[in-house]
């Protein structure tokens, strides 16, 4: 391990586009590295980092219609410059679906999460991506953008198929990802999300879960469980959520969907927790989130 | 003219002089100086534990335009420094630990330092390597100096009485293993040195150092230079805590580059670099054996202590000096057999940290006493106060325990905490159904307080000058490293002298000006300094009350200086003013300023051979009480209430004092429950934030300081040293605690919550399977 630092190719050009469309030609040739919060960013590109530049390095940060929540036709749509300070204080998501200022307020420090954004978290594809994980058990979907043949044109993926592994995407280089979106949650739909970490605040989760069912009569259904640091990417932990669909929550069936859960999850031993201990909270978490009990 | 009446600064609230410029970041800290035609060193790390230097190739990085020197050990003469002399500043032949240094480049940038260290091509033969020293220890290891045979490093013995007998008569013995890990300071500004060649040869070092006059004397045989040729300057730095109490390799290295670059060259270590190759705190595996009456009386302790001494020697393996002291003196303990012994490996090495060999040691002793308590059916704070030594006593190794309140802090905390009925409560409801377990833990501990005499001196020089206006200088040898002295002498010094805080100027930053001192360690600085500064202010005061005898036709001791005005004693009626009895004294026809200088040695003993003398000039204890909570199934532990009872003699400035308890008792929490270094293989695993975890706002548990005042016969205004303390009884205190909820020792911090949640899985799964 050497302790010099490695070269980084330099940067030839830099703007800062204020439209989607501007944007989109800057990046069509799949030539830049894309700045919005930049926490993530720094810490790669500085020497030594993983990542180096490309090219051009296009700040995106200064277009406004891609900051902010909306509702239409029981659509969310979450800008993808929407900051965690935006989540975490949005009195839309509050009422609609308060996992994801929950799990925003546990979201590293307050200075990472003024400048972090969530389009930002996506795209850099931790496997421990703190708002990946309740995005997932809310069926999200992300939104695409590229300028291909003269025009602005747009493609939905799901959430669930956008990663391919630890900082990887299916998002191609001309591509920008602009908006999270999902359905306005049923109303009997609940859903929670728990992190640990040896402290509270600037952690990398060691493991995060979130689970989030339709209880109509005491009987689950719909149920997504995501699980984050436990894999390559975050993952669905579908063994479990098959298991717990039509069931009623009893301290068996939540052992046992604890046990699947486990088993769904593929973690490492690594300096931050060993397998076994990222096993352990999978099963503590997905019990807790079974009995709602999401405040650790 | 009103009567002034006589007021005390000591004891009051008394902010930092200091604090305003750091809190608004006027504050001109070393990391942020520049000099004129300032060139930027940086060095190449081994990045191994252990390997032959093959050949290393230069040449490119030489050509490299804005690179002015390139250092490798063919360049340098071969000269060895340390405390066991076995470090080089640049290592030829050999490297031996990861952080070896094996080249430097000074350049016009940083930047252009790593192109140049990329440049740089070494070829390494690898070596079999040795990271437990016990393995270190056996025959056939792999050596890692050639002139240490058996890998062995530094070795300590202390006997006291007949241990076998006192087995024999024993009712009750335990016998545990701990094994204290890595930790390091953390400092907030990262190491830092800028070094200066005059034309003469003459070098000025711009350090963090917290030991500057020492430092000449141990930086000079790095260099091949004369001690008396080095001129040490301290700009503000961000933090210490013990880290700065050696020569490391980076301060040599950067003085030959620039010596080689003929230009000022400043070196600054990155966070990682950081983490990597700054000392840690001394590691140790300590098996302890001790023996108890049925009544609770101590018998005896029989200790035995392994070290990691990593790749060279640093103070880290002398911490047995306070480690003994501790298992000797923590309560009465007849009987002692200690033997401590450093083992080379090819891990990095530790230095000083806060607390000295004391962290480790009180969590192996105060833990067994919590032990001990419990195999004795008797409460902790009944067998703790059995034990406790009384005012008079004296140690084994010969500590006189003079205005000893161990006792009084004992029951303060148990009193203020509940803590024998919380303890019998938690312990009770430990086995019934619930996931949230409480727990409460005491802990104490013995540390010295009026300096420690392991030099030739424990001294202290101060001058003291006053000007025309009234205003004061003040000249010191001690240190201010955050710590707050600065802050304490002023309020003595004017405390004396009848003048305001305000116009007094503090100047310790410069080895050509202020007089020696040893250092900033030991938690002696208030102590040794206070009492140079009081008796040096005296002096001056003395000469200002004999000059104004004269002019107010009064005996001296009828006057007093009170808020800048000469005054009668008995009634506070004003006479002069002081500003004006100094013009006076100045202008006369027989002149004097008043300027004066005092050397305060402390009356207290270096040890002899066999580890016995009464090494500081005052001891201090203290208690502390830990609340916590622990989730038994994700195994995290949360601190409800932290309750600290200490003896400080005297408490004099009461912010500084409690910032110095609440910033030590954080740092000894994080030893207790987050933070580890985690060296693997002789590899730094965790060189950032991160993944090393320092307690940050949200962990920080309310806290409840009590001060002792035993009021010290030989401390400064009574005081006594205070800085140590906290940081060493935190760690036991929640150990203890955490047994009281789950019944679970830790013999091996940190408690991190992997480490719990295994430890109450492998319980249960037993149990289970028991069933």
């Amino acid at each position: 391990m050497s302790q010099v630092p490695k070269e980084s190719a330099p940067l030839e050009g830099y703007a800062a586009p204020s439209t989607v469309e501007e944007a989109l030609r800057l990046i069509a040739d799949g030539d830049a590295t894309i700045l919005a919060g930049g926490t993530d960013l720094m810490l790669q590109t500085k020497p030594g980092g993983r990542l180096p530049y490309r090219r051009k390095l296009v700040n995106i940060r200064r277009i406004s219609e891609l900051r902010g929540v909306s509702e239409k036709d029981g659509r969310m749509s979450i800008g993808a410059l929407t900051t965690i300070t935006d989540i975490d204080n949005n009195d839309l998501l509050n009422t609609v679906t308060p996992v994801l200022p929950q799990t925003a307020n546990c979201f590293a420090s307050s200075q990472i999460r003024n400048a972090g954004t969530v389009g930002g978290n996506i795209c850099n594809a931790s496997p421990a991506g703190d708002m990946i994980v309740p995005l997932l058990v809310l069926d999200a979907e992300v939104e695409l953008s590229a300028w291909t043949n003269g025009a602005v044109t747009t493609r939905l993926v799901s959430l669930d198929k956008f990663f391919t592994g630890p900082g990887r995407t299916i998002k191609q280089p001309n591509e920008l990802l602009t908006r999270i979106v999902f359905a306005r949650p049923d109303k009997k739909l609940f859903a929670g999300y728990i992190k640990s970490g040896p402290r509270p605040a600037l952690e990398i989760s060691t493991v995060s879960a979130a689970l989030s069912a339709i209880r109509d009569n005491g009987k689950l259904s719909r149920v997504r469980i995501a699980l984050g640091a436990v894999g390559p990417t975050v993952l669905r932990a579908v063994k479990a959520e098959a298991y717990l669909e039509g069931k009623t929550v009893t301290a068996q069936v939540a052992a046992e969907a604890a046990r699947l859960a486990a088993e769904d999850a593929s973690p490492i031993d690594d300096v931050r927790a060993t397998a076994w201990y990222r096993r352990h909270l999978i099963q503590v978490y997905i019990k807790r989130l079974l009995e709602n009990d999401s405040q650790g | 003219m009103e009567p002034i009446a006589k007021k005390s600064l000591i004891g009051q609230r008394v902010p930092k002089p200091d604090a305003p410029d750091k809190a608004t970041g006027r504050t001109t800290y070393i990391n942020d100086m520049v000099l004129p035609k300032m060139l930027y060193g940086k060095i190449l790390h081994a990045g191994r534990p252990h390997a032959l230097i093959k050949n290393i190739d230069v040449s490119a990085a030489k050509a490299l335009p804005g690179v002015h020197a390139v250092l490798t050990a063919a360049d340098v003469p071969e000269m060895f420094f340390g405390v066991g002399r076995d470090n080089r500043p640049l290592k030829g032949g050999k490297v031996r630990c990861v952080r070896d240094e094996v080249a430097a480049v000074a350049a016009e940038s940083e930047e252009l330092c790593d192109e140049a260290l990329r440049l740089i091509k070494v070829e390494y033969e690898d070596l079999p390597a040795v990271f437990d020293p016990a393995e270190g220890a056996k025959e056939g290891a792999p050596l890692i100096h050639d002139n240490k045979p058996g890998n062995r490093s530094l070795a300590y013995q202390f006997k006291h009485g007949d241990v076998a007998a006192a087995e024999a008569s024993s009712d009750v013995v335990i016998d545990s293993v701990f094994n204290v890990h890595y930790v390091t300071h953390c400092c907030m500004g990262t190491s830092c040195v800028i070094a200066d060649f005059d034309c003469d040869g003459k070098l000025t070092i711009y350090s963090q150092t917290q030991y500057p006059y020492n430092f000449k004397m141990d930086l000079a045989p790095a260099l091949g230079i004369h001690p008396g040729d080095i001129r040490v300057i301290q700009p503000p730095v961000g933090g210490a805590f013990g880290s700065k109490l050696d020569v490391y390799p980076f301060e040599p290295v950067c003085a030959l580059l620039a010596q080689a670059a003929r230009r000022p060259v400043k070196l600054t270590f990155s966070r990682e670099e950081e983490f990597i190759n700054a000392p840690t705190r001394q590691p140790v595996r300590i098996h302890m054996r001790t023996g108890a009456k049925k009544d609770g009386t101590l018998t005896f302790r029989k200790v035995d202590c392994l070290l990691n001494n990593g790749a060279y020697t640093s103070w880290g393996p002398t911490v047995p000096f306070v480690m003994m002291r501790t298992f000797s003196s923590h309560f009465r303990v007849p009987n002692v057999d200690i033997d401590c012994r450093a083992i080379y490996t090819n891990n990095p090495y530790a230095g000083s940290f806060r607390g000295y060999g004391n962290v480790q040691a009180t969590y192996a002793t105060s833990i067994h006493a919590d032990m001990m308590a419990e195999k004795l059916g008797m409460d902790l704070l009944t067998f703790s106060l059995k034990n406790a030594q009384k005012s008079g006593e004296v140690t084994p190794q010969g500590a006189r325990l003079n205005e000893c309140v161990f006792a009084e802090c004992l029951q303060k905390a148990a009193d203020v905490t509940d803590f024998t009925a919380k303890h019998a409560r938690y312990a009770a409801e430990r086995n019934k159904p619930g996931r949230i377990k409480r727990g409460i833990g005491m802990a104490s501990s013995i540390h010295n307080a009026g300096g420690a005499k392991i030099h030739k001196s424990d001294g202290c020089g101060t001058m003291i000058k006053l000007d025309d206006y009234a205003r004061a200088t003040v000249i010191t040898g001690a240190s201010e490293i955050g710590q707050g002295i600065d802050a304490v002498i002023c309020q003595v010094v004017a405390e004396e002298l009848g003048i305001p805080m305000s116009d007094i100027t503090i100047v310790n930053n410069d080895s050509a000006i202020a007089p020696w001192d040893v250092g900033v360690h030991a938690s002696r600085t208030t102590f040794i300094a206070g009492n140079a500064a009081q008796r040096a202010a005296r002096k001056a005061r003395e000469q200002m009350l004999n000059a104004a005898s004269k002019r107010a036709n009064m005996p001296a001791d009828a006057l007093d200086l009170r808020e800048g005005w000469v005054v009668h004693d008995s009634d506070g009626t004003p006479v002069l003013k002081i500003d004006k009895l100094l013009r006076e004294m100045h202008f006369s026809r027989e002149p004097e300023l008043v300027m004066v200088s005092e050397y305060y040695e402390p009356p207290s003993e270096p040890e002899n051979k066999e580890h016995v003398g009464d090494m500081s000039a005052a001891y201090s204890h203290a208690v502390h009480v830990a609340e916590v909570e622990v989730d038994t199934e994700t195994g995290e532990i949360r601190i409800v209430k932290f309750t600290s009872v200490q003896d400080v003699g005297r408490v004099i400035n009461e912010m500084g004092l409690e910032a110095q308890l609440e910033g030590g008792i954080v740092m000894g929490i994080g030893y207790a429950l987050s933070e580890e270094l985690k060296i693997v293989n002789g590899q730094v695993r965790n060189p950032s934030f991160r993944d090393y975890k320092v307690l940050t706002a949200p962990e920080i548990p309310p806290m409840e300081l009590h001060f002792i005042e035993s009021h010290s016969s030989t401390g400064p205004m009574g005081a006594k040293g205070i800085a140590e303390l906290p940081t060493i009884v935190p760690a036991p205190a929640i150990a203890n605690a955490v047994y009281n909820a789950i019944g679970i020792r830790f013999f091996d911090p940190p408690m991190t919550p992997e480490k719990v949640a295994r430890a109450i899985w492998e319980r249960d799964s037993k149990l289970a399977a028991a069933e």
